[in-house]
């Protein structure tokens, strides 16, 4: 299962407005908690770094599964939840 | 009259330095430690699904045996990453597992113990007939665990 994000968005360098902290966990703080542990905003500044359409999930749960980081090395994403609730107020969360 | 000797069955024993650590320190593993601020994760050089599973993963249970930093570490998120994106890669090398799997059980360590049953629980869940695939071996696996199954708690 691949997720997709406005093909536009991931063209142009687009930068957010704004940040705010994640408050609760979610699917979405969850998905956000991975890509900044690889070093990135969230989606929209990976595929934009990477240039790739699509990023590898978990058809199950649809959390991200592989991320390629900025030196090339690889993190592996579990199938079930990783943020924990101590972690989810340091999750970023973008404004566009 | 004085009874016989402890036996020792439930003493800790030595561990030998093992290939994973020989390994690790020449450099040979295509992983490296990222200490971040949320959590501590491997980031693997080469993509996992390129890995050739009967020569790393062995090497990695291998590395159950160790205690130390960042042996430890390496070995047991080495395995968990391996197992879970496996897929149908683990099955044909679940026979090469059993013997680091019966020396990281046979050194009696409290910690080694429930890392290495933790890893079992994973194995036997990671690809489909791993767990019968693991029948054969019950003889060589189940003793040391028989020897500690009385202790509810302690471990």
């Amino acid at each position: 299962k691949k997720s997709e994000v406005s093909e536009v968005m991931t063209k142009v360098d687009i930068k957010p407005k704004s940040m705010h902290r994640a408050k609760i966990w979610s699917d979405d703080v969850e998905n956000l908690y991975r890509f900044q542990q690889a070093g990135y905003r969230d989606e929209v500044e990976y595929k934009q770094v990477k240039q790739v359409d699509e990023v590898e999930c978990w058809p199950e749960t649809g959390f991200v599964k592989k991320l390629q980081r900025r030196d090339n090395t690889f993190y592996y994403y579990n199938r079930q939840r990783e943020c924990e609730d101590k972690d989810v107020c340091k999750v970023k969360v973008y404004v566009y | 009259l004085r009874g016989p000797p402890p036996a020792g069955s439930v003493k800790q024993r030595p561990a030998k330095r093992t290939a994973f650590r020989k390994f690790y320190d020449r450099g040979d593993f295509p992983i490296a430690v990222q200490h971040e601020c949320i959590g501590n994760k491997i980031a693997w050089k080469v993509e996992i699904e390129n890995l050739d599973y009967h020569y790393f993963l062995p090497l990695f249970f291998d590395g159950l045996c160790e205690t130390e930093f960042p042996y430890e570490f390496f070995a047991r998120q080495g395995v968990h990453d391996l197992l879970e994106h496996g897929g149908n890669k683990i099955l044909p090398v679940v026979p090469q597992l059993i013997i680091p799997i019966k020396n990281a059980l046979n050194l009696r360590n409290r910690q080694i113990l429930c890392t290495t049953l933790k890893i079992l629980q994973h194995l036997v869940v990671s690809a489909e007939m791993v767990g019968e695939a693991l029948v054969p071996y019950y003889r060589q696996i189940l003793p040391v665990l028989s020897i500690f199954k009385n202790m509810d708690g302690e471990l």
